[in-house]
């Protein structure tokens, strides 16, 4: 799907979407569609994931050993493949928050430096 | 674990269910909806494909595909069962007589010796160019000089042969050839003990121990690797010796033999002959490199050293004899025969290959002309030019591995096949194996000729207007491919013709020598060798016993006569050393020449008649020839005319040089017999001087003309023998014919290996004429009803059919002969060999192919003149 220029949606930041996924999962599995409309959700509508780079990257974290998955029934009654957190997802997730919280804090620094002399 | 294709669809196909799903229930009508989810989706395909390649790499896909590619191809090769096969079957042909082939040139030619840093071992020997010998042994002054005074080589290990009477094991008294070594011998060739220990420095001089050596092919084979031999007494000549040990598997060279002992044990070696005579030459030089030294450098200091000698003796070695010095590793001696005979073979199996592989290039066109229609639908539905040749590859490499695995098996008769055909040339080729390296070869040429096969068919052209018809149907053969497949039939014609002529070649040369005169009358006479009895009896005993021998088997029925020499015709590999220098009478060598060496052969009385040499002029020696009467001899024609040529040989006088060391007197001539050489197979001009054993030599050959079968007189002249002397040895009783054809051997297989493979490719090119032309007509059916429709005469399309037959062979032949010619041009300036061959060969290769084509070509015409006019042109 191609973005207008005046498309309000964000692109995604490199290396996030992975994050994002294991945030989402974080209080129970759910299939993927599911999560492609959580993170939409949560995000107010500006975070919109395209389904061709979700799915890969579902695939992606399965292979790492973070996520796990299996066929279920949704709430809909559809057959769908359910993706749920493993430990080491787990720990990744948190791994991941800490880190991303680094990075806001000092991108935060230089795009908005304090008016004070802070030597 | 890995999800498969199916799994990631269906994930998909159900995101976008729910996603329909829920724009329903927003409210949107079920169409919009799904158009919408589609929509949003993106293309289906990019996304299974990104989650496939996060589980599978592309290798593990292009492989896959492949393995899909081979099973497609193995199914539509089974469908096309006789085409497979042939195409199999040639290549196995072609790969394995490779394969063979490079078996045996990689053990000769490339693989290391086991003698330890052979690359350092070298062989040394002398030549006299003047009289002709680039191969003459050494004496042990000789050994003396150089050994004293050379720095560049560290030892020296010298061999010799005797023939000693070998009573041990618990076997019959027998004959057998030893090698007789110096102490560092072993040392010197690097070689190791199998079992105890081998001949040292503490086994050399006259007072040392007498100790043996056995050689590995005979304690495995005769002794059956018995363990307890090692300590062994064993009688050997004259005395005692014990076994010491086994001498590890290594090259047979400079001899075969089954035992080698120390100098103790050869009374001839301790003598003064041996040790004091600088003309006894019987002992071949080995040396080893000293640290740091080069072969250039010993070459350079050998040959300084050498000259010194020759200087310092002047007595010895005659200016005009140019005696001189040679040395070169073990390994290039070894391999240096064989070389020219192993890379002639190589090149005819390439040949082979190339013939092979021409034919199954014509036979897969053919097909893929067929499955044009196919390819030009798979095209169609999007098939890209690559995934096409992919699919001719697969196929391809399905035949070719299959070939080559066939191949590979038919190469391991093949080799021993081929390594007993090259032992005549160089005796490493025993130590052939099919192996690994050889593997690989089969490989790379399934592989070499898989890719070639796969470029070979052209693919259905792209361009939409000149596309063929896939819903057609029939063949169309397009002028490319009929030139495609024309060039690989004369292909073949031009690489059959190459090996037909050299085939011929040789067959030519073995018939001239076969049928060459000899000088004897070979059939009734058979030769047997008696060797001189284990007591050592020579002088009064010897003249004993041969003469109550001839007498003896003189008076059995069906003998014609017996006579006694020392030489059977070109079987005794010393036959030249017996060649002396003599002085004649009235006779003055020009000045700064030398006296004329001649053949020297004592023999008896009736020599002639028996192998019915005749006598020119004079008399034949007889009983009265006594050594206590007058010294006499005969001489061949060859010396007559050449010495006297005014015909007064008989009379004369002639003497042995005094540098041979022989008595000088003076012997006059009696005789004059027509030459006769025992030395060549095809007789060359052979000066040759006779005299009578009893006055001088002994005999230890005995001859015995028969009235009928030669080979029926053999028990009862074995039984006088051993009855005039219990342990004397009898061996190889043979007609002199025999020993000739023996003696041809080589050039016999040498004759039968080319013209195998001159067979092999006259086969395969006559099918693949034929198969191209049957396919040029085939596909032609409709041009040939046409014009019987207009009215051509059938006697007129087979000849045409016919006619571009014999255009194929004339073509290949031509091609053939200019390839020859340019690579008689390259071995000249290689090898230094041009032996052109005969008109005989060439035109006799050139009629054989012509005729094969036509005959080829038969078939089809015949069916071309057959064609059912109207079934041709209803056929589209």
């Amino acid at each position: 799907m191609t973005k207008t220029p005046d498309d309000p949606r964000l692109e995604l930041l490199q290396g996030t979407l992975d994050m994002l996924v294991l945030r989402t999962l974080q209080w129970g599995p759910r299939h993927g569609h599911g999560i492609g409309q959580a993170i939409r959700r949560q995000s107010e509508e500006l975070l919109r994931v395209e389904t061709g780079s979700l799915y890969p990257a579902l695939h992606r974290l399965v292979k790492r050993g973070w996520l796990k998955s299996e066929w279920g029934v949704s709430e809909t009654n559809q057959r769908a493949k359910f993706y749920r957190l493993t430990p080491a997802g787990r720990t990744q997730l948190i791994r991941e928050q800490d880190r991303w919280s680094q990075l806001v804090r000092a991108i935060g620094r230089i795009m908005n430096p304090a008016p004070a002399n802070e030597e | 674990m890995r999800p498969d294709d199916r799994d990631l669809e269906d994930e998909i196909r159900s995101a976008l269910e729910m996603s329909i799903q829920e724009r329903i229930e927003r409210g949107e009508d079920p169409e919009s909806a799904r158009r919408a989810a589609l929509e949003e989706f993106g293309s289906i395909a990019a996304a299974r494909d990104a989650m496939h390649r996060v589980w599978y790499s592309r290798w593990f896909d292009a492989i896959l595909m492949f393995f899909q590619e081979v099973r497609i191809g193995l199914r539509s090769l089974l469908r096309t069962r006789g085409l497979a096969i042939t195409v199999v079957v040639t290549l196995a042909l072609g790969i394995g007589a490779n394969a063979a082939i490079f078996s045996v040139v990689r053990s000769v030619l490339l693989r290391p010796l086991v003698n330890r840093d052979a690359d350092r071992l070298l062989y040394i020997r002398q030549t006299a160019r003047g009289i002709g010998t680039e191969d003459l042994t050494f004496s042990m002054p000789e050994i003396g000089d150089l050994e004293s005074r050379v720095k560049s080589i560290s030892a020296f290990g010298d061999f010799s042969t005797v023939d000693f009477t070998l009573i041990a094991f618990g076997r019959e008294p027998r004959v057998v050839t030893a090698g007789v070594v110096n102490g560092s011998y072993f040392e010197v060739m690097g070689l190791r003990p199998a079992l105890g220990r081998l001949i040292n420095s503490s086994d050399d001089g006259p007072n040392a121990a007498p100790v043996a050596v056995l050689t590995h092919r005979f304690w495995t084979t005769a002794l059956h690797s018995d363990p307890a031999v090692v300590g062994k007494v064993i009688r050997l000549g004259p005395g005692n010796a014990t076994v010491v040990g086994v001498l590890e598997p290594s090259v047979p060279y400079p001899a075969e033999t089954e035992i080698i002992a120390n100098v103790v044990t050869s009374p001839h070696h301790l003598g003064a002959t041996m040790q004091k005579e600088r003309w006894h030459r019987m002992t071949e030089l080995f040396g080893r490199l000293a640290p740091g030294a080069t072969l250039e450098g010993a070459r350079a200091e050998l040959k300084a050293v050498h000259a010194s000698m020759v200087h310092a003796h002047p007595e010895s070695y005659s200016p005009g004899a140019r005696v001189g010095l040679d040395v070169k590793t073990l390994r290039d001696q070894l391999a240096s025969p064989a070389r020219t005979i192993l890379l002639l073979l190589l090149a005819a199996a390439a040949v082979v290959f190339v013939i092979a592989c021409s034919n199954v290039a014509n036979l897969i066109l053919g097909r893929s002309v067929r499955r044009e229609s196919e390819l030009a639908v798979r095209a169609a539905l999007g098939a890209s030019r690559g995934a096409l040749r992919r699919t001719l590859l697969a196929e391809s490499l399905v035949l070719c591995v299959a070939g080559a695995a066939l191949g590979l098996l038919l190469a391991r008769p093949l080799v021993a096949v081929a390594a007993r055909y090259a032992a005549r040339f160089s005796v490493r080729a025993l130590e052939a194996r099919v192996d690994g390296s050889v593997l690989w070869l089969g490989a790379g040429l399934a592989v070499a000729a898989a890719v070639l096969l796969a470029y070979v068919p052209r693919l259905p052209s792209f361009d939409q207007s000149s596309a063929p018809n896939p819903a057609a149907g029939g063949i169309r053969i397009t002028p490319g491919t009929n030139r495609r497949l024309r060039i690989f039939a004369t292909t073949q014609i031009a690489c059959s013709f190459l090996l037909l002529v050299g085939a011929g070649m040789l067959v030519a040369t073995l018939n001239a020598m076969s049928t060459a005169n000899t000088g004897y009358d070979m059939r009734q006479v058979l030769a047997v060798d008696v060797p001189p009895p284990a007591s050592g009896a020579g002088g009064e005993a010897a003249d004993k016993f041969f003469q109550e021998a001839t007498r003896r088997i003189g008076a059995l029925p069906g003998v014609d006569g017996v006579a006694s020499g020392m030489v059977v015709p070109w079987r005794d590999p010393f036959s030249a050393i017996l060649k002396f220098q003599f002085g004649f009478e009235g006779y003055q060598p020009a000045n700064g020449e030398e006296n004329p060496a001649c053949m020297f052969r004592p023999v008896s009385p009736r020599f002639f008649a028996v192998l019915g040499v005749p006598i020119v002029a004079g008399r034949d020696f007889t009983d009265h020839d006594r050594p206590d009467a007058e010294p006499v001899a005969i001489v061949s024609q060859s010396v007559a005319q050449r010495l006297f040529p005014k015909g007064e040989a008989v009379d004369r006088h002639l003497w042995l040089d005094s540098r041979t060391g022989l008595e000088p007197q003076p012997r006059r001539i009696v005789g004059v017999v027509a030459d006769a050489d025992d030395e060549n197979v095809v007789q060359v001009p052979t000066m040759t001087v006779y005299f009578p054993w009893r006055q001088l030599g002994e005999p230890s050959r005995l001859f015995v003309r028969a009235a009928s079968d030669p080979y029926a007189l053999v028990p009862a002249v074995t039984r006088i023998l051993h009855d005039i002397s219990a342990d004397q040895a009898v061996e190889r009783p043979a007609t002199l014919e025999d020993v000739r054809t023996q003696v041809l051997t080589p050039q016999r297989l040498n004759a039968f290996v080319f013209s195998a493979f001159g067979g092999i490719a006259l086969l395969i090119a006559v099918v693949g004429v034929a198969g191209v032309l049957a396919f040029s007509v085939g596909a032609r059916t409709r041009e040939f009803g046409i014009r019987l429709a207009v009215g051509c005469e059938p006697r007129q399309l087979r000849a045409r059919v016919l006619g571009e037959g014999a255009a194929i062979a004339a073509a290949g032949i031509l091609v053939g002969g200019l390839g020859g010619i340019a690579l008689a041009w390259v071995a000249s300036r290689l090898f230094g060999v041009a032996q052109m061959p005969g008109v005989l060969p060439i035109a006799g290769a050139a009629v054989l192919l012509a005729a094969a084509a036509i005959l080829a070509s038969l078939l089809p015409a015949v069916r071309a003149s057959r064609v059912d006019v109207l079934q041709a042109l209803r056929s589209e």
